[in-house]
């Protein structure tokens, strides 16, 4: 418990240090939090989870002690859901149900290729996140005439079913990953307009 | 003067005329000159009950709208996505990171690629798209097919959809992994059996001497006022024989429905029980049948019949007389359609001398005799007259039914009209046939696994229903084409029995 609190103080500590190098209207939110801190924490919520499934549940039973499988397919083959697809599904269901805030998985490097970056901020997020491991990148955009704040998050191969998979898929573009590799980034954005 | 008086006299009539129509459109009485458009599909059954699909408050922005209509567009066909694994969700598109996509196709509405009331646009499918729609997206940058899938280099993108590769939105028996795992297979299986079909099928008939033994021992079941009804002498035994004996549910309860006593029997007899009665045990069926072309008409969430009353007190007549409600409903009653379809609104290929009738469960059942080859192929080709329907009986399927019925063939190798358009699921033990009979039709892929496979080969079942002629000609002899799907999926694969992502 203590550890955990920690780590949220440490996630909107280091936040505000980060939003001093940005710009005014990312700051300007007297009511509550900063845009930052929002995405910050959101981000530790879904990065927790995110870990936990893939080391507790995909890595334990299908690389250590192999009595099931993790497949794309996972209901034809009987199997369990991919980590990313864990984290779609989730992103998917929180769409259906708000605007107020979005979020992906993506990367430079996509199996799947509408995990492909769209926009150039989302490029240039991924970019930074690869060439500065352990820094978070925050920015603005405007897409389809609302202006976001949009952050990009580093995404570690946190077990050995990550970077196995991926360097062994045959639609992945990459097959050098390597344990604590940044391999993609979570995109998380609010509307700033309204 | 007389300027001013046939000024007057103008006024009045368009005054009048507009009253009229503003009756019609929100009072209720036949609302048809209203229609844009012709609906495309079947949905000419439904045209005329609006608020089924036009939700919106008047004045609704466009983008709300649009919205709404997404919801009606579910209503009806929302388990057909879900189970679909629908490969272009609306979800998938709600994220702005895909704003760049919602100017080419905006995905996020069904309204930008299915538009009704526009028959001059509409392809099968109720597609209103050129049939490259795919181009939009998948041609540019990372999902840019051509680059991706060096097989895809040469193709033109209005092949995508209209090859028997790929669908918009169910792609369950398209998928690479699933080609992969299924490629090189006989086009046969060794047993030609349809698993549920066994099940469903496997119960012998009983023979009159069973029958008779059987209605000797079982108390009487119709009281004793009532012995004098004019009855068929073989109902006794074809009920005997049917599942409903079997399943002890006797004369008094679909005729006389909670009734315990020989006297209560007798006050609720209904000569002809009302198809709620067949529903209030097949729920099911009547669930699924509603969703289908043929009883659509009962689905719940179409938009009742406009009540006067009701009308009325929208128009801020908060208690309208008895006489004023009878008036409106002489000069205005709703055409909203009634809850049945009938063979005369069918726009659909049928026999020319067949005569108008509502399609209920007893159009196809006879209520009292169970009798699978009338539900199964008879009634359906008693109405139905396309090619494909009427080949029927010249196909290897027929001829498979026919070995089936005498007993050459054990029970589920016959392929009757309902083992592809109405697929039997088994879900712990129980059989169940889907009465939506439009859920396997089109895009015909649709039928690949919850039917043809079954039998035939992935390969196979592809490429027959990719064939027009030989889905015209039901299937008899061989396909003509050749779809590369297969092939190219494993070209991308060093062990094709190994499936991907493992």
């Amino acid at each position: 418990m203590r550890a955990l609190s920690g780590k949220i103080k440490a996630g909107i500590l280091g936040g505000a240090v980060a939003l001093s190098g940005l710009s005014a209207t990312a700051t300007a939110q007297a009511d509550g939090m900063d845009y930052e801190t929002v995405t910050d924490l959101l981000h530790l919520v879904m990065s927790s989870d995110r870990t936990v499934y893939t080391r507790m549940i995909v890595n334990r039973l299908s690389v250590d002690e192999k009595v099931i499988t993790a497949s794309e397919h996972f209901i034809d083959d009987k199997a369990l859901v991919l980590p990313a697809q864990m984290f779609r599904f989730g992103a998917e269901m929180v769409a259906e149900e708000t605007d107020e805030f979005s979020y992906s998985l993506l990367s430079l490097w996509p199996i799947n290729k509408q995990n492909a970056p769209t926009t150039p901020l989302e490029t240039e997020g991924l970019e930074y996140i690869a060439e500065n491991p352990g820094e978070n990148f925050y920015g603005e955009e405007e897409l389809g005439g609302t202006t976001y704040f949009t952050a990009v998050y580093p995404d570690i191969a946190v077990a050995e079913a990550c970077y196995v998979c991926h360097n062994e898929h045959k639609d992945s573009p990459r097959t050098d990953f390597e344990g604590g590799d940044v391999m993609g980034g979570v995109v998380i954005r609010i509307p700033m307009d309204g | 003067m007389r300027n001013r008086l046939l000024w007057i006299l103008w006024i009045a009539a368009t005054l009048a005329l507009a009253g009229v129509a503003f009756a019609r459109l929100y009072v209720g009485g036949d609302r048809s000159a209203f229609l844009p458009g012709e609906t495309a599909g079947v949905h000419h059954q439904i045209e005329l009950a609006c608020e089924t699909c036009h939700t919106s408050k008047p004045f609704a922005s466009q983008a709300k709208i649009r919205k709404d209509i997404n919801k009606t567009c579910v209503s009806c066909h929302k388990e057909e996505l879900k189970t679909a694994n629908d490969s272009h969700p609306i979800k998938k598109f709600k994220n702005p990171r895909m704003a760049a996509y919602w100017d080419k196709v905006d995905a996020r509405f069904c309204t930008s690629c299915h538009l009704e009331h526009q028959p001059e646009l509409a392809a099968p499918g109720l597609v209103t798209l050129p049939g490259d729609f795919c181009v939009a997206c998948h041609s540019t940058g990372d999902q840019d097919v051509r680059k991706n899938r060096p097989t895809h280099a040469d193709l033109t993108f209005d092949t995508c959809a209209s090859s028997g590769c790929h669908n918009y939105h169910d792609n369950r028996a398209l998928y690479e992994d699933f080609l992969i795992k299924h490629a090189d297979q006989p086009w046969l299986a060794d047993t030609p059996v349809h698993g549920p079909g066994v099940l469903a099928r496997a119960r012998p008939r009983p023979d009159a001497d069973e029958i008779t033994a059987y209605l000797a021992q079982i108390p009487a079941q119709i009281p004793a006022g009532l012995v004098t009804l004019d009855r068929d002498p073989d109902i006794d035994a074809h009920w005997a024989a049917s599942a409903h004996a079997a399943a002890d549910v006797g004369c008094a309860d679909c005729h006389a429905p909670k009734s315990d006593t020989p006297e209560q029997i007798e006050a609720n007899w209904v000569a002809a029980p009302a198809e709620k009665v067949c529903a209030s045990c097949h729920k099911s069926q009547a669930k699924t049948f509603a969703l289908g072309r043929h009883g659509m008409r009962r689905h719940p969430e179409l938009a009742k019949p406009r009540k006067a009353k009701k009308m009325l007190k929208r128009l801020g007549i908060e208690a309208p007389s008895d006489s004023l409600i009878a008036l409106t409903e002489s000069f205005l009653a709703d055409a909203t359609p009634p809850g049945q379809m009938s063979t005369s609104d069918a726009r659909v290929d049928l026999h020319d001398d067949l005569p108008a009738h509502d399609l209920t469960c007893s159009t196809c059942h006879d209520p009292h005799e169970q009798d699978l080859a009338k539900a199964a192929v008879d009634a359906c080709l008693s109405c139905h007259a396309d090619e494909h329907s009427q080949s029927y009986l010249d196909s290897p399927h027929h001829a498979l039914w026919q070995a089936e019925l005498a007993g050459d063939l054990p029970p589920g190798s016959g392929v009757t009209c309902a083992t592809c358009h109405m697929p039997q699921s088994e879900k712990r033990g129980e059989v169940t046939t889907s009465h939506n009979q439009s859920d396997t039709l089109r895009p015909n892929e649709k039928m690949i696994r919850p039917t043809c496979l079954s039998c035939h080969s992935l390969a196979f079942s592809i490429d027959a229903l990719a064939d027009p002629a030989l889905v015209q000609s039901n299937f008899q002899g061989q396909p003509h084409r050749h779809v590369d799907s297969i092939d190219w999926a494993t070209s991308r694969v060093d062990q094709p029995e190994k499936g991907a992502n493992q």
